[in-house]
């Protein structure tokens, strides 16, 4: 996005509560069904639990936990969407648990605009930008520091009260 | 060509680290002529085998070091602490010469040329041979025989002026000659006269001359002594191994002994020593060389092939088939087998792992002057391959610290009524699932209190923290914590200990240290058996499963809920002991599940007793479900906090299940107040 000259990039749209979030497709690995997922004793509460992904476990986040937002009962739209991080520790697969997914649309760079700094509940250190879209704003995450800090800081402190870690 | 290098490399550095550990056991004992035997046979082979890959470098310096071990076998020259400091830098060289074969770097030629001149100067050293007879008799080895001779001179043979001592001596003139004296017959001091020989000997001579000739000693003396002379057999004795045994045999019997009973140490004892040496060779016929790549990949089959059987189990649980039954038990006892199989192949004796520790030792032992001698018990013991693989440099970390900062220098500890020489000790043994691997030294110990100080210091613990002693130890693992007040070169750098700690905790291992100031310091590393498949106890607790390891387990229990809630201090009486118990519902967070209220009904719980230390522990779990074994899969990095759970394991339905490791979930759940009851 830093750069000067016009290219587009494929990215997967999805919501969480009322919000539309957008990450960039190399990312993401796949997604899955919502199945059981088993909970790790002595783990932080937006840690959803693993599930098998075929032979391998994968640790599943909840991500309306880790944004800040409160919890909500599984629909059947409820998905698992498995992502590649990388972090100061190297590569990390894990899954995002999300209201719904709902599309992979092309978003070139010029459509992207810096993310507002007065009047955004987020925080701007998580995102890479906004996009407008015919039903409204979609913030572009960049998904690496989200999930590699163990905070739940995602929205801003002035912004909402939070529950702190 | 190149498959074959890689292999030659693979073998050399084999060969080097079997000749590393001759060379160190040489040093213990310079007259091992067994030892001296094999370092030559490394040696020779190590030649002949750079010799057939053109690496000159190598070849050269092994032939010399060859001759002089040649020379040494052959008693032309004296085995000297400095053949064998040289020969251990050799062997650091010739390792180094197997990554850069044609010596490109221009240091590692001037090593090179350094080396060489140093070894070359020494084989060249080979003194006047010790002794020209025996070299003669070894010369001619095929045609010695070795005798079996019985003097018994009589009393008055002293006074027709033979001296015995002289005949003895012109025995020994004829070839190898060991003569063992009996003076039994020496009567009390009074009554004992100075003109009379009383003193008998057996005399075993190995010599190219005949009868005949040592007849000729005995000449003289012929008319006033017994004198036996018997053929024991043909060929050198003495080269025999075991001729050593059968001469302290000789020695301790109190009368002369006769030839027949003579001729009977030797072969008992040689067929002994031939029993050994077959079962050696057929040792090395049944064993095969794989490369690790090979059995990890046999591992990961092995693995999967565990959690498809649980699928297999699980289907015909449900779909009941009489015939289908019969078949799945069988596959799961081949299953099991074979589990056990190949991972018995993946271990691998802990005795590679010490062997690296002695060399070490011994060197910095000498860099910082400190006499230490380092024993090591347990190298039997087997564990993983690729655990021994990771505890290399944790160990390496602790072994330093002791010679650096536990063994006092040799003036301090004399003064402490220590025995100068420090003593390491490196041991390994099992305890349940465990294996341990103990580093005790007898050095300075740790000081509780200076440590404590030290971290108040460093703003590590409040300054009115009331810490036990094991907590106080645990400081040691903080990081950016280390006691030694003078940084050296060799420890002390602040990075270590934490280091050690959560190399040994990626392994799920933990580390203990127990010292006492003044006595020494003992570190202790407890491992798992394994990292990959564990034989466990599936449990549920509310809707999640458990495994728990079996090697832990005591038994289970079935006792009424009521007993659980009005127990005290959450303990609970089994079999007339009182055992704290961890309701794990409770616990681990299970309490709140939604869906699981009707569990609250229930009248009855299962306890089942766990080992934790050396004591017992009730986990408290809702339904027993039976034997399972579980692939181990790491939770991975995003759990990385937590420690209760050893790792997850897939079950036949596809769900997951927790490994839980108790001891640590103990740690954690079990409060003052129970513990106290145990």
């Amino acid at each position: 996005m830093e750069n000067s000259t016009i290219s587009t990039s494929s990215y997967l749209t999805f919501k969480l509560d009322q919000e539309s979030f957008a990450l960039h497709v190399s990312k993401v690995l796949e997604i899955l069904e919502v199945t059981q997922i088993t909970k790790v004793p002595q783990s932080p509460d937006y840690m959803r639990g693993v599930v098998n992904l075929r032979g391998n476990v994968l640790p599943v986040i909840d991500t309306r936990a880790k944004f800040g937002l409160s919890s909500a009962e599984f629909t059947v739209d409820t998905c698992i969407v498995v992502l590649d991080i990388t972090s100061n520790e190297g590569a990390v697969t894990l899954g995002a648990l999300v209201d719904s997914v709902q599309e992979v649309a092309e978003i070139s760079n010029d459509q992207v605009q810096p993310p507002p700094k007065i009047g955004n509940k987020y925080n701007a250190e998580f995102i890479n930008g906004m996009v407008k879209r015919e039903e409204g704003f979609t913030m572009l995450l960049d998904i690496d520091k989200v999930f590699t800090t163990d905070e739940i800081t995602f929205l801003r402190e002035s912004g909402e009260t939070l529950p702190t870690d | 060509m190149d498959q074959f290098k890689a292999k030659f490399r693979e073998e050399a550095g084999d060969l080097l680290a079997a000749l590393e550990k001759a060379l160190l056991k040489l040093e213990q004992d310079f007259s091992d002529t067994k030892v001296i035997e094999e370092v030559f046979r490394v040696m020779h082979t190590l030649k002949g085998n750079s010799a057939m890959f053109e690496l000159h470098f190598t070849e050269n310096l092994t032939h010399h070091l060859e001759t002089i071990f040649d020379n040494i076998r052959e008693g032309k020259q004296q085995l000297s602490p400095e053949i064998l400091d040289i020969s251990l830098a050799s062997i650091d060289h010739l390792r180094y010469l197997l990554d850069d074969e044609t010596l490109e770097a221009p240091k590692g030629r001037a090593k090179h040329e350094e080396l060489l001149t140093r070894v070359v100067a020494l084989s060249l050293d080979s003194s006047a041979p010790v002794s020209a007879n025996d070299a003669a008799v070894d010369q001619r080895g095929g045609l010695a025989k070795t005798f079996f001779i019985t003097f018994k001179p009589k009393p008055d043979l002293l006074k027709n002026g033979s001296n015995p001592l002289y005949i003895i001596e012109d025995l020994h003139a004829l070839g190898q000659c060991k003569a063992i004296p009996y003076a039994k017959n020496i009567p009390g001091l009074p009554a004992i006269d100075p003109a009379v020989c009383y003193i008998s000997w057996g005399i075993l001579l190995s010599t190219v001359s005949g009868v005949s000739e040592i007849h000729d000693v005995f000449l003289f003396v012929e008319d006033d002594a017994i004198i036996e002379i018997d053929l024991l057999g043909e060929g050198d004795f003495f080269a025999k191994s075991a001729f050593d045994v059968a001469v302290e045999k000789m020695k301790a019997a109190a009368e002369p002994l006769g030839l027949k009973q003579v001729k009977q140490l030797f072969e008992v004892q040689q067929k002994k020593e031939e029993k050994e040496n077959a079962k050696a060779k057929e040792q090395q016929i049944s064993s095969i060389r794989v490369s690790s790549d090979k059995l990890d990949k046999l591992m990961n089959l092995v693995s999967e092939m565990v959690t498809t059987q649980a699928r297999l189990s699980l289907f015909v649980d449900q779909n009941h088939n009489a015939e289908l039954l019969s078949i799945s038990e069988e596959v799961e006892n081949i299953t099991r087998r074979l589990r056990d199989n190949t991972f018995s192949i993946c271990l691998i004796p802990i005795e590679h792992l010490f062997v690296r520790f002695e060399r070490l030792v011994r060197d910095l032992s000498r860099e910082l002057k400190k006499d230490i001698q380092f024993v090591m018990e347990g190298g039997e013991t087997e564990l993983d391959k690729s655990i021994i693989e990771s505890l290399t440099d944790p160990i390496l970390h602790i072994l330093r610290n002791c010679i650096d900062h536990g063994i006092e220098p040799e003036a301090k500890r004399i003064a402490t009524d220590k025995p100068a020489k420090g003593k390491i000790l490196l041991s390994a043994y099992y305890t349940g699932a465990y294996v341990n691997i103990k580093i005790e030294d007898d050095g300075a110990g740790i000081d509780p209190e200076k440590i404590k100080a030290k971290a108040i210091a460093k703003r590590l613990i409040p300054e009115d923290a009331a810490l036990g002693k094991a907590e106080i130890f645990d400081l040691l693992f903080v990081p950016g914590f280390s006691t030694a007040s003078k940084v050296t070169e060799i420890s002390g750098r602040g990075v270590g200990m934490d280091v050690v700690k959560r190399k040994i905790a990626e392994l799920r291992g933990d580390i203990f240290v127990d010292s006492e100031i003044g006595k020494g310091t003992a570190m202790t590393i407890q491992l798992p058996l394994t990292l990959s498949v564990i034989d466990g106890f599936l449990v549920k607790v509310a809707n999640t499963h458990y495994v728990i390891p079996i090697g832990v387990i005591d038994r289970c229990y079935e006792i009424k809920r009521s007993e659980l809630e009005n127990s005290l201090h959450e303990t609970v009486t089994l079999d007339g002991q009182r055992i704290p118990f961890i309701d794990l519902k409770n616990r681990l967070g299970h309490a709140e599940t939604p869906g699981d209220a009707g569990n609250k009904a229930l009248e009855y719980e299962h306890v089942i007793t766990v080992y934790y230390n050396d004591k017992k522990i009730g986990l408290v779990v809702d339904t027993i479900i039976g034997e399972y074994q579980a692939v181990l899969k790491p939770l991975g990095k995003m759990y990385k906090d937590q420690d209760t759970m050893s790792g997850a394991t897939i079950l036949g339905d596809g769900t997951i299940a927790l490994v839980m490791d108790t001891a640590k979930t103990a740690n954690k759940f079990l409060s003052e107040n129970n513990l106290k009851t145990v």
